[in-house]
């Protein structure tokens, strides 16, 4: 009874995920108005609908896919260990209907209420999987930061409701045009913040690695590979389309702000990300990190779409923000799915504690695999070709914009890069550590492969990353509408496959720079062609011989305890970027009756998250030293309440009263 | 037709390079060798191994995972497909009918080749490979970034990453319009091709003591023909940073048509340029001590700002 529940409550997500694909793709590949439906009056106050234009198609398409795989893989995960499967699926179903329904939003009620309920159905699944008090903190830490980021997007909306007297967005925009330019920058910093709560951009990101790993794994890969994104439909909804300015340009400070906090997002991410030894919070640490990414991207598209003459270079940095939006729900939640496969099987989210499993659980393995090279940029597979659309958009546009903000684009450009490099190590850590060597607990050793509904739900995400890899043409041609509405101007495909569908250039004949042009699918064919070439003669000489044997371990029998461990791997750059991970340690020696045998050696070390010691320690202090300072004034006597009231009354009557 | 002759081209190039690899690491050992008062292997030594290792058996651990014996295949793979994307002796001046990668892409395989070999080293289960792993993936990151900040530097002046057209730009302007972004780039890359190559001062090839090891603790497990692949890819890296360094920098003498004299000339112009260069590398590593690996990234950092400064000073 209970089983069928949890299948058929998957089916619904599956059936749900094909219709919005379906919807998503006929949106996008047509020139036609908005679709427009108008919802059942709910409220004597306000109408209700829903808006599907080219950038909620998008989103939705990222959705879909999200939620297909999810869908594939929930039944089987839940029906292992879950201890309220029913409530987690009718809570998985409610969480995505919430996010298609932002997406779709065709009014600021709308767009509330279904945040909200996005944000409710998805504290449900972080706090039902597991019963601790960890979780338990996690999830109110979750709920705590999520409305913060909702009372910020409250201000904003409902000062634009206030002028407009209307939900609806349309009217919401025309109130827009008439604001000065301070309360439009305020207004916009306000929904960065807001969204940036729930996309966990740094310094917003605490709740983030906590939440995440919390819920049912096909739920982590929906909330880090699509739930994000929702918040960055969010942020682009408004840099772009709500309080956008009538005519002219985009306030430069917006497209710098976002810039940075992409850049600074993107950095601290990977950095934590690589010291942590918990797999699935090692990957919603790179959430962080990928959405910084993204942020660059539509930063840049901000800065650009002002300057005279770079509106193509602003068209190829808002298709890299977009390509990696959908590149990043596929890798993060193939890894987020296959970590899900390794846990259920092993209950072992410590990768210390596992190792070995490719030969016990070969389809996971090979899988996280695939996400890894695709999550760490390596080619040829999908996470590349955004970074590379990234990297040529800040490369040519600080060459056109020069000066300060030139260079800016020039500092991004590089930790970008150096941000490529740190996922590489942070991913030979996670998967050499997890499911090569030896098996170093008997939960790894006697693990075996996961049935066969999950490896489809990663199958399908691990097809997406080969093919948006080998084939971005085609992704390029869905960006079209999306990218024309924002910026104006021709679509993502006219700039970036302007040479043909199997053929990406950086920039289109109008830009009159010298294109940069690479193509997927040769160097795909011809990276196939070698090693197949190599292959050859490899095992050519066939009379040779071929034996196992023991590995070398100075004349010691090898156990694990051999294997080298993530956190000896992550020792150099514990070291290197010491100033800002302040690593502690401490080795804690048992010795016998000499001081020089040794019987049992104890280490302990740790890293900090500088945002959290340096901002949020000392925001709880003051949270608390205040309330501690209030204490004499809170008697306990009701007569005093009512005082305070009173003169609280009086108070706002003199200032607030005379109109 | 013209795809077929354009694809057939770079396979060529890429083949030189896959085929005279083998040739610069002997000439820089027999370079050190006479440094030391020593007469050394002769040249073709490093083709005596592969020769050697390719018609061995082979010994795996019994702990490793079928992964183990797709690595060498994977990283010469990736290495070799990186080579395809450099200008060796042509560099077109009219648009290539199949652009192939530009510098973005060749970087980013031959850091899949260090990813794949990375992850290999874990899977024989001794502390070497692993150490070898993150000491290599240590460098890795702090390389590629510069390498990166180099090309980009490069970038902004002719608008594209893709070193056939840098290299055909820059080969016909004249040979001395260099900037000085342009004298900080190169220095950056002197600084880091050492590392590149795994060469001293970041790595020392010739050892294999668990304290000094980087690249070789990766390959410590590989045997046979496992092992002349990786061996060979080690090869054909160190001659792609040579050429990188060429390619960037001095493109002078390339072909830009099919004439034999044209490719005579490059032929000649390659030589001496990578001559010089592994010159350069032969000297460097017998005349420097192996840094002790903690003081490494101090080293790489040099680069790392000389890359940046030029880029900024480019941009400003």
């Amino acid at each position: 009874m209970k089983k069928s529940a949890v299948w058929l409550g998957h089916l619904f997500a599956l059936a749900l995920a094909l219709a919005i694909a379906a919807v998503a793709v006929g949106v996008l590949e047509s020139r036609s108005a908005p679709l427009h439906v108008a919802l059942p009056k709910l409220f004597p106050f306000a109408e209700m609908s829903l808006t599907v234009d080219g950038l909620s198609a998008f989103f939705l398409l990222v959705i879909a896919l999200g939620t297909a795989a999810a869908a594939l893989y929930g039944p089987s995960y839940l029906g292992e260990h879950a201890r309220a499967p029913v409530v987690q699926t009718a809570a998985l179903n409610i969480f995505v209907g919430c996010m298609v329904l932002v997406c779709c939003a065709g009014d600021a009620l709308t767009f509330l209420l279904a945040w909200e309920g996005m944000t409710l159905a998805s504290y449900v699944l972080v706090v039902s999987d597991t019963r601790n008090e960890e979780n338990a903190r996690a999830g109110l830490f979750y709920l705590v930061m999520a409305h913060a980021g909702t009372a910020a997007l409250l201000v904003v909306f409902l000062t634009l409701t206030e002028r407009a007297q209307a939900f609806d967005f349309p009217a919401l925009r025309l109130a827009a045009h008439d604001l000065d330019g301070s309360t439009r920058t305020v207004l916009f910093m306000l929904a960065l913040a807001g969204f940036g709560a729930k996309a966990g951009i740094v310094p917003l990101h605490v709740w983030l690695p906590l939440a995440h790993p919390a819920a049912p794994s096909h739920v982590s890969a929906l909330m880090s590979g699509v739930m994000l994104k929702v918040a960055l439909y969010g942020i682009l909804r408004f840099g772009f389309d709500l309080l956008a300015p009538a005519a002219g340009p985009l306030p430069v400070s917006w497209g710098w702000t976002v810039l940075l906090f992409g850049t600074v997002s993107a950095l601290v991410g990977v950095l934590l990300a690589l010291q942590q030894h918990d797999l699935k919070r090692l990957l919603a640490f790179h959430s962080v990190e990928n959405i910084g990414i993204i942020l660059i991207g539509a930063g840049l598209a901000m800065v650009l779409a002002n300057g005279p003459g770079t509106a193509t270079l602003a068209t190829l940095a808002l298709a890299a923000a977009l390509l990696h939006t959908l590149n990043h729900a596929a890798f993060k939640g193939l890894l987020f799915l296959c970590a899900g496969s390794v846990i259920s099987r092993t209950h072992q989210r410590n990768m210390e504690d596992l190792g070995g499993l490719a030969r016990r659980m070969p389809w996971t393995a090979w899988l996280f695999l695939l996400g890894a090279v695709a999550i760490s940029a390596l080619p040829p597979l999908n996470g590349f070709v955004s970074e590379w659309m990234t990297f040529q958009a800040l490369v040519l546009g600080g060459a056109r914009l020069g000066g300060a903000s030139g260079l800016l684009a020039g500092v991004a450009a590089s930790i970008l890069a150096l941000t490529g490099g740190l996922a590489a190590a942070c991913f030979a850590k996670a998967f050499g550590v997890t499911f090569l060597g030896r098996p170093r607990s008997t939960h790894a050793e006697h693990a075996t492969e996961s049935p066969a509904p999950m490896i489809a739900g990663m199958l399908l995400l691990a097809t997406a990353c080969i093919v948006l890899g080998l084939v971005p043409g085609y992704a390029m041609r869905l960006l079209d509408r999306p990218t024309a509405e924002l910026l104006g101007g021709v679509g993502a495909s006219a700039v970036v496959i302007a040479r043909g569908p199997l053929i990406l250039s950086s920039s289109g004949a109008p830009l009159g720079l010298a294109a940069t042009s690479i193509s997927m699918p040769w160097v795909a064919v011809l990276f196939a062609l070698v090693a197949a070439g190599v292959w050859a003669l490899r095992s050519w000489p066939r009379s040779a011989p071929w034996r196992l044997a023991p590995t070398w371990t100075c004349g010691m029998t090898p156990t694990s305890r051999f294997d080298y461990t993530a956190t000896a791997f992550a020792k150099p750059l514990r070291l290197i970027f010491a100033a800002l991970y302040r690593p502690s340690s401490e080795v804690v020696k048992e010795t016998g009756a000499s001081p020089y045998v040794i019987r049992r050696l104890a280490y302990r070390g740790g890293v900090v998250d500088l945002v959290e010691t340096m901002f949020y320690v000392r925001l709880k202090c003051g949270i608390s030293a205040s309330a501690e300072a209030i204490r004499t004034y809170s008697t306990g006597r009701i007569h005093g309440y009512v005082g305070y009231l009173l003169v609280t009354l009086i108070v706002a009557l003199l200032l607030f009263g005379k109109g | 037709m013209k795809v077929a002759a354009h694809i057939a081209v770079a396979l060529a190039q890429a083949g030189l390079l896959v085929l005279l690899g083998p040739l610069v690491t002997g000439f820089v050992q027999k370079l050190k060798a006479r440094l030391q008062c020593r007469q050394g292997a002769d040249l073709w030594q490093p083709y005596r191994d592969l020769w050697k290792l390719l018609r061995k058996g082979t010994v795996q651990s019994d702990t490793a995972s079928p992964f183990f014996q797709v690595v060498p295949v994977l990283a010469l793979a990736a290495t070799v497909v990186s080579a395809t994307m450099m200008p060796v002796l042509w560099a077109p001046t009219d648009i290539v009918p199949v652009p192939l990668g530009d510098a973005i892409l060749l970087l980013a395989l031959l850091a899949l080749a260090r990813f794949v070999t990375a992850i290999g080293a874990f899977d024989a289960g001794g502390a070497f490979g692993g150490m070898g792993a993150s000491r290599e993936m240590t460098v890795g990151l702090l390389v590629e970034p510069a390498l990166m900040m180099v090309v980009f530097s490069i970038a902004v002046v002719g608008g594209t990453t893709d070193l056939g057209d840098i290299a055909a730009r820059r080969s016909t302007l004249a040979a001395l319009s260099w900037q000085a972004p342009d004298l900080l780039a190169l220095f950056a890359l002197l600084v880091l091709i050492p590392a590149e190559a795994g060469r001293i001062p970041v790595d020392n090839p010739d050892t294999h003591l668990e304290l000094t090891m980087l690249h070789e603790g990766m390959l410590l497990e590989h045997s046979g023909p496992g092992l002349a692949c990786l061996a060979l890819a080690t090869h054909t890296r160190q001659l792609i940073v040579i050429n990188l360094v060429a390619a960037l920098f001095l493109p002078v003498g390339m072909a830009h048509g099919m004439s034999p004299v044209e490719l005579a000339v490059a032929l000649a112009a390659f030589a001496a340029k990578t001559l010089v260069l592994a010159t350069f590398l032969g000297v460097v590593e017998s005349s420097y001590a192996k840094l002790r690996f903690f003081r490494v990234p101090q080293f790489l950092g040099l680069g790392l700002l000389c890359a940046f400064l030029s880029l900024a000073l480019r941009i400003l």
